[in-house]
């Protein structure tokens, strides 16, 4: 059982994860009221979200990965 | 077992949503409605599965800080699959799981139990609470249950935003419990299943567990949403699955093949297959979505997965929104993905082999590429209903003539394509 | 040319509900002196920015026009974004377009929507980011203050 070698990875992708949101912290974004088409239903991180869903119940059963993929974030950051 | 099951982030149960909303401290009579997403999906696999699948999705703002979600899925599915036996030039009989009946593979045809026929229900709920400004809570219930299979799950999820929202982190666990009763109870791993070649009735009978099966996963999530500028941004999620039970599928088994010159390649006997008892997957996801002048949309994604069954896959994921006039779009969409074998896969064993103690001919865990070419229509409306219609083609291969192969099995494919065709139809309303 | 036949419809129709757009450049505060104002900053595909309008309406209603005002700028890039929200949800308050959105930067806005309680001498005294119903009669009592 190779948990050693895959635990590597895990580490190195949380520190792929920490430099990405540093990165991020400074240099990117806009105002609030420039989100008018961050806000676009069709640009959010779930859009077509029953689409995905189907999908990844047809390759789990076909194939040997699953899941991974997102959760919400984006969007019109109201409120 | 049908492995078909759908990992999702789930859902409370049906009981509860009267009893939610009043200890959410909602009134009856709220103006809000019900988001309702409706959707059937028919898949068909050529000479293979085939399965019609009807869902609906339900979304209610409770009030201003909570928003519940309920999702139901219905799946029946009829057809064959492949067994992880090899074909050969003579007639194969094999006794089906139920111990009840056989099935026969003619010559030179890939073995297909024809058993296979599945209903699957799914529930699952949602509670998304805005606890101040910047942050949000999840927590969900899943349950599905099929035949021979009954999966319960929880999960809970944190995500914090910053930089005036323009950064954001989640959090999340996923627990999930499942109870596999395969038909005709578990056989032993490795045993010799029923089998005859050649033509002629199956005798004897496999060693089966009665008893229920089990598994648990544990799934652990951490994500960071980033806004580029006004038309893009990008998402990076890590993920950890740890799975721990019952991992073989109970259906499947691997051929052990003669070497003798005068059979040679020919199966003699099959086994039931045998997975190791855990499975521990870690996988980066990366999705980019950018927004483009004339307002079509591009999609991106990748990701990459390793475990410790010795499986490694890329998924690179791409989607381009035409929008046109009046709320229409045409949406063209391209999947890749590819994977390398499992450790202990194996197309076949032969009899002089000795028999490992993992070992299986699953062709989902086989090393293969499949492509996905597909396409979107459909409305949106911004006040009013959406609508659209999918179709997708899906195409897998692998390799059907490795060097391994021996005798007649050279004659053979051992890696039949899979080919499947789905056409898909959604409707969103407002109620 | 949909603004055109939406206010003509609107004026043999619904006279009550024609909506009052103009452009930002025609915003002066100081025509408000001696008013107390809440200003409200929103967009279209702003959706706690939809729940608010009916309250910033019963808002205008409540209180006598000449010691009270409700004043919006929209950010909208786009004029047809606002003319079609404005057309499913009217509003009998004054709204001018900002679709550069130059007055935002001024405000320096932290959120979407964003409002300021503006006394009768002209000062922002109050600012609250983001809509919720609840925090509406907490808002109104703010305002019987300044009246």
């Amino acid at each position: 059982m190779k948990t050693r070698p895959l635990l590597g990875h895990f580490y190195r992708g949380l520190a792929l994860l920490a430099v990405i949101s540093s990165l991020g912290c400074s240099s990117m974004g806009v105002q609030p009221w420039e989100r008018d088409i961050l806000a676009n239903p069709e640009m959010e991180m779930t859009a077509d979200a029953l689409d995905l869903a189907f999908d990844e119940h047809i390759y789990f059963s076909k194939e040997a990965s699953s899941g991974g993929q997102g959760f919400a974030g984006g969007g019109c950051g109201c409120n | 077992m049908k492995p078909s099951k759908k990992k999702s982030f789930g859902k409370i149960s049906g009981l509860l949503s009267a009893a939610t909303c009043s200890l959410l401290g909602t009134t009856s009579g709220h103006a809000d409605e019900w988001d309702i997403d409706s959707a059937i999906l028919i898949y068909s696999e050529k000479d293979r599965v085939s399965a019609v699948e009807p869902v609906v999705s339900m979304k209610k703002d409770l009030n201003e800080t909570d928003t519940l979600s309920m999702k139901i899925t219905l799946d029946t599915l009829t057809g064959s699959s492949a067994t992880g036996a090899v074909p050969s030039s003579q007639v194969q009989t094999f006794t089906r799981p139920s111990g009840k009946g056989e099935y026969t593979a003619k010559a030179n045809e890939l073995p297909l139990d024809d058993t296979f026929k599945d209903g699957r229900g799914q529930f699952s709920m949602n509670w998304d609470k805005a606890v101040d400004r910047n942050n949000r809570r999840n927590l969900g219930f899943s349950f599905s249950k099929e035949y021979d299979f009954l999966s319960l799950s929880g999960n809970g999820s944190w995500t914090h935003e910053m930089n005036q929202k323009n950064t954001s982190i989640t959090g999340g666990i996923n627990l999930e419990l499942d109870t596999i009763d395969p038909v005709g109870g578990a056989p032993e791993p490795l045993s010799t299943v029923p089998y005859t070649i050649g033509g002629g009735s199956v005798s004897g009978s496999t060693i089966r567990d009665g008893d229920s099966k089990d598994r648990q996963v544990i799934d652990l999530l951490l994500g960071v949403t980033q806004i580029i500028d006004r038309t893009s941004l990008f998402q990076v999620n890590l993920s950890y699955s740890m799975a721990d039970g019952y991992m073989n599928d109970p259906y499947k088994m691997v051929s052990i093949v003669d070497t003798d010159a005068a059979n040679l390649g020919e199966p003699e006997l099959n086994i039931y297959e045998s997975r190791p008892d855990s499975r521990a997957k870690t996988s980066l996801y990366g999705k980019y979505k950018k927004s483009l002048a004339n307002d079509d949309i591009i999609t991106a994604s990748l990701r990459i997965m390793t475990d410790d069954w010795g499986v490694d896959s890329q998924t690179l994921d791409l989607t381009y929104r035409w929008q046109m006039d009046r709320g229409y779009y045409l949406q063209p969409h391209l999947r890749y993905y590819t994977q390398s074998a499992a450790d202990f896969y194996r197309y076949f064993l032969l009899d002089t082999d000795a028999v490992p103690e993992d070992v299986s001919a699953d062709y989902r865990l086989g090393e293969m590429d499949a492509t996905t070419f597909g396409l979107k229509f459909g409305k949106t409306d911004r006040y009013g209903n959406d609508w659209s219609v999918r179709f997708e083609q899906y195409l897998q291969t692998g390799d059907g003539s490795p060097s391994e192969a021996i005798g007649q099995l050279r004659n053979q494919d051992l890696y039949p394509d899979v080919e499947a065709t789905i056409v898909q139809v959604n409707y969103s309303f407002k109620w | 040319m949909r603004l055109f036949s939406a206010l003509i419809l609107s004026l043999i129709i619904f006279p009550a509900f024609a909506t009052d757009v103009r452009d930002i450049s025609e915003f002066n505060l100081k025509q408000y002196q001696g008013k107390v104002v809440y200003l409200d900053f929103w967009a279209s595909w702003c959706k706690p920015c939809q729940k608010s309008f009916p309250w910033m309406n019963q808002l205008q209603d409540k209180y006598p026009n000449d010691k009270f005002s409700v004043v919006t700028i929209n950010l909208d890039t786009k004029t047809g974004d606002m003319n079609e929200f404005l057309e499913h949800i009217p509003a009998n308050f004054a709204v001018y377009h900002d679709p550069k959105g130059s007055f935002a930067e001024k405000f320096k806005l932290p959120g979407m929507p964003t409002s300021y309680l503006i006394d009768t001498n002209g000062t922002a005294v109050k600012r609250h980011v983001g809509f919720s119903k609840s925090k509406a009669p907490k808002i109104e009592l703010e305002i019987e203050a300044l009246l």
